[in-house]
């Protein structure tokens, strides 16, 4: 009965049977097709097992081939693929897509505030939303802000360590290094050994990146004292506080000068920076960049004088165009005349710097990606044995703040914290999870039934109560 | 790198991402734009790269306004795209490429986003989700930086070649492939195994088998990864680098038999269950053979290929 199917049974295989098997069946088969062959081969199903541990990668990935023979793990790398390999099923390839069309096109007319990129950021409230970045918004930050910022030259190299999917590297190093005609150095898989290899290989001469870098390559500056390059002539750091004295002490062993950015993605990155002109202030995000103007203001509105406390309002030129198909969103983050809230709370002293004291908005700010706690308190309140949850933030120095949950289990139980790792692990990107848990019998509210945070954070400050594990 | 030219200064730039290109490549022209893992580009290579995206995506319909999502590392060909789809007047929508199903959905249907292009490892997760965006048309993937794990213990990898004329269409391939191993983890005691779409199968939401469909000429290619046993995932990251703070994060989480049932089902046993209810859902005798000649000599060239580093 039916066709003939061939079985190949291969239980003693390895990493290399496991790319060359199907393919070698494959170009039989099509060799068949084209006659080159007069043997007729049926379908066939490949069952097979490798006797040592191993990795099969792509043509794109370097592995530490040292570590593989020290592990005892075989890698076998797939080929290459080209225009007549074989290519996943309902995909386009790009690189065929380019193959096919012109290197000749002339750019469509764009008006400078329209918008060219969408950044998806979160808010107070569920879902990420998309800030409209538009072509003015790059331009300002690159020919005014990042100008008045970074020396740059016409020699100049950024590294672009920071994924240039995010605000920060996407807006001060792809876009300076493009608009000034200078080089963008690409890191596309971060670790602190491929950093400062990328640094020295190609020597780098300005670097934005965030605390965990400076941090990690400090480390690593501390372990050999002898490879560090000093091709660096100027860094920003961004996306959390850094303290000044690890920030001069890089600026010391890297040899190089060092400032402290402020930004948000809707500002379209930096408009403050301490170290500006050389002057540092310790836990200021330092006077506005150049063509920006930043006040303080009181909840109805009004301008605060120098030390008072109030929200950080923004006018600039690379202040976003709203969120994407949310008007009212839009609407309660930009004022009428133009002021974008920040919802950053601190005041300026009498020599214009401006301090950061708190947050007027619900937002976790962690490793310079914001986090929404609604969104994920939301999706651990789908979890079958939670009933409530509450995300709260906890100052760290490396990190900028970790996140803390607040769990309330539910009449099926309370879950226990392998569970609730996995169910985030699940449904949330990496930098969202929790680093610690506390079970709790209720949350504190407010009359109306909001969450204090504020009086959770209160306590997953005192470290003594804090359920720590690992 | 005396090729290239150091000296000019920067020159003023229009506003608009698109014609700034085209200016910095034509006042720059062999100056270097780019570097990456010891190539360089220069800025007229950069500009008619994105060029090519932007005829690319013209021809798939793709116009001013239009979003194009953008699931990218640090690699030029995130650069290419960016500027391909500047010159075409459309909006760049770049996204984390951390994120899961559940963030990927919303932000493709949150933007209408009518085409993604990713890493040709998202493509996977793209699929999956894939139908629950009504406006994402296109997937177009690049780049080659799969990895898959192999283990004597944990891993069985199935494999099928097989003649586009035998399935009515890539899916009912997909579904002959997933629909036997989801019966085949079912006999083995995994109750709640199942698929949506193409991708992965699950059991508690973990992965439990990785598909992927491609095609070749007149072929169909299955390729599974399935696990009997929990893997230790250690040693892979000493061979590929994984950041401290997302260490024992990187993979999604996934599950094997063993894990969900106690049991441990040896390969054997698998390889026979496999067989049996394949043959059934499609109708065909199975019998064991090897490679023939023809193969065979392809098989030495892959395998040295596959060896070549």
């Amino acid at each position: 009965m039916g066709d003939a199917w061939r079985l190949i049974y291969n239980p003693e295989g390895d990493a290399a049977d496991v790319v060359s098997y199907a393919a070698s069946v494959a170009e039989g088969r099509i060799a068949g097709k084209y006659q080159l062959s007069n043997t007729s081969v049926p379908n066939t199903v490949i069952v097979q097992r490798a006797q040592q541990p191993g990795i099969v990668i792509g043509a794109d990935i370097t592995p530490d081939r040292e570590a593989a023979r020290a592990q005892g793990i075989q890698v076998a790398q797939a080929p290459r693929l080209g225009r007549n390999s074989a290519k996943a099923i309902g995909t386009l390839s790009l690189s065929n897509l380019m193959a096919k069309a012109s290197r000749s096109f002339t750019a469509i007319e764009t008006e400078p505030d329209e918008t060219a990129v969408l950044i998806y950021t979160s808010g107070t409230t569920g879902n990420p939303k998309g800030a409209m970045i538009t072509h003015r918004n790059f331009d300002f930050q690159c020919n005014t802000i990042v100008k008045s910022l970074v020396p740059y030259g016409p020699n100049d190299r950024f590294v672009c360590v920071l994924p240039m999917y995010h605000i920060y590297g996407l807006a001060n190093a792809l876009m300076p290094a493009i608009t000034f005609g200078n080089c963008g150095v690409l890191v596309s898989q971060y670790s602190p050994q491929k950093l400062l290899d990328a640094i020295a290989e190609n020597n780098a001469t300005i670097m934005p990146a965030v605390p965990t870098m400076y941090f990690h390559l400090l480390t690593l500056a501390r372990a050999r004292k002898t490879s560090i390059p000093k091709s660096l002539r100027f860094c920003v750091s961004g996306g959390a506080a850094l303290p000044l004295s690890v920030l001069q002490r890089f600026a010391k062993v890297y040899d190089t000068k060092i400032i402290e950015g402020y930004g948000l993605t809707e500002t379209t990155s930096s408009v403050c920076a301490n170290g500006l002109r050389g002057v540092f202030k310790d836990g200021s995000i330092g006077p506005v960049a150049e063509g920006v103007e930043m006040k303080v203001i009181d909840p109805d509105g009004n301008d605060l004088p120098d030390g008072d406390e109030g929200e950080l309002v923004v006018k600039s030129q690379t202040v976003f165009a709203g969120y994407w198909q949310d008007p009212q969103a839009s609407a309660e983050a930009i004022s009428a005349d133009g002021w974008f809230h920040t919802g950053d709370l601190g005041y300026r002293d009498e020599d214009g710097f401006f301090f950061i004291t708190d947050r007027k908005k619900d937002i976790i700010i962690t490793r310079g990606f914001n986090i929404s706690p609604r969104e994920v308190e939301e999706v651990f309140m789908q979890h079958a044995k939670v009933e409530e949850a509450a995300l709260v933030a906890v100052k760290n120095e490396r990190d900028g703040e970790a996140i803390t949950a607040f769990i309330v289990g539910s009449s099926d139980g309370t879950p226990t914290i392998d569970e609730l790792r996995e169910h985030a692990k699940l449904n949330l990107a990496e930098y969202k999870w929790p680093k610690e848990y506390r079970f709790v019998d209720t949350l504190p509210k407010s009359a109306t039934g909001k969450v204090l945070r504020a009086e959770l954070r209160g306590d997953a400050e005192d470290r003594r109560l804090i359920q720590k594990e690992n | 790198m005396a090729l290239f030219s150091r000296t000019k200064e920067s020159i003023d730039v229009p506003i608009g991402l698109g014609k700034m290109l085209e200016a910095t490549a034509a006042a720059y022209k062999k100056r270097e734009a780019l570097r990456f893992d010891g190539k360089v580009f220069s800025y007229q290579e950069l500009n008619e790269q994105a060029n090519r995206v932007a005829g690319g995506l013209q021809s798939l319909g793709v116009a001013k306004g239009d979003r194009v999502a953008m699931m990218l590392p640090n690699i030029p060909e995130f650069v290419y795209s960016l500027f391909g789809i500047q010159k075409l007047g459309a909006i760049a929508v770049p996204f984390n490429t951390m994120y899961k199903g559940r963030e990927i959905t919303h932000i493709l249907q949150d933007s209408g986003a009518k085409a993604i292009i990713c890493l040709s490892n998202f493509a996977n997760l793209i699929n999956e989700v894939r139908y629950d965006c009504p406006d994402l048309e296109h997937v177009i993937v690049t780049g080659q930086r799969t990895f898959v794990y192999v283990d004597p213990d944990a891993t069985v990898n199935v494999q099928m070649v097989s003649e586009k004329s035998t399935f009515e269409s890539a899916d009912a391939a997909f579904h002959a492939v997933g629909g036997a191993l989801v019966q085949v983890f079912k006999a083995f005691g995994v109750h709640d195994a199942w698929y949506k779409h193409q991708g992965a199968i699950r059991s508690s939401g973990h992965k439990l088998a990785i598909i992927l469909m491609s095609e070749i000429e007149n072929l169909y290619v299955v390729n599974v990864v399935t696990y009997l046993q929990q893997m230790d995932t250690g040693p892979l990251f000493k061979v590929l680098y994984v950041p401290p703070e997302i260490r024992d994060k990187a993979l999604e989480p996934m599950t094997s038999i063993a894990k969900e049932t106690g049991a441990t089902v040896s390969l054997d046993q698998f390889k026979d269950k496999l067989v049996e209810v394949l043959g059934k859902n499609l109708g065909v005798q199975f019998s064991e053979g090897e490679l023939t000649r023809d193969e065979l000599m392809a098989y030495e060239k892959n395998r040295a290929l596959a060896n070549r580093i």
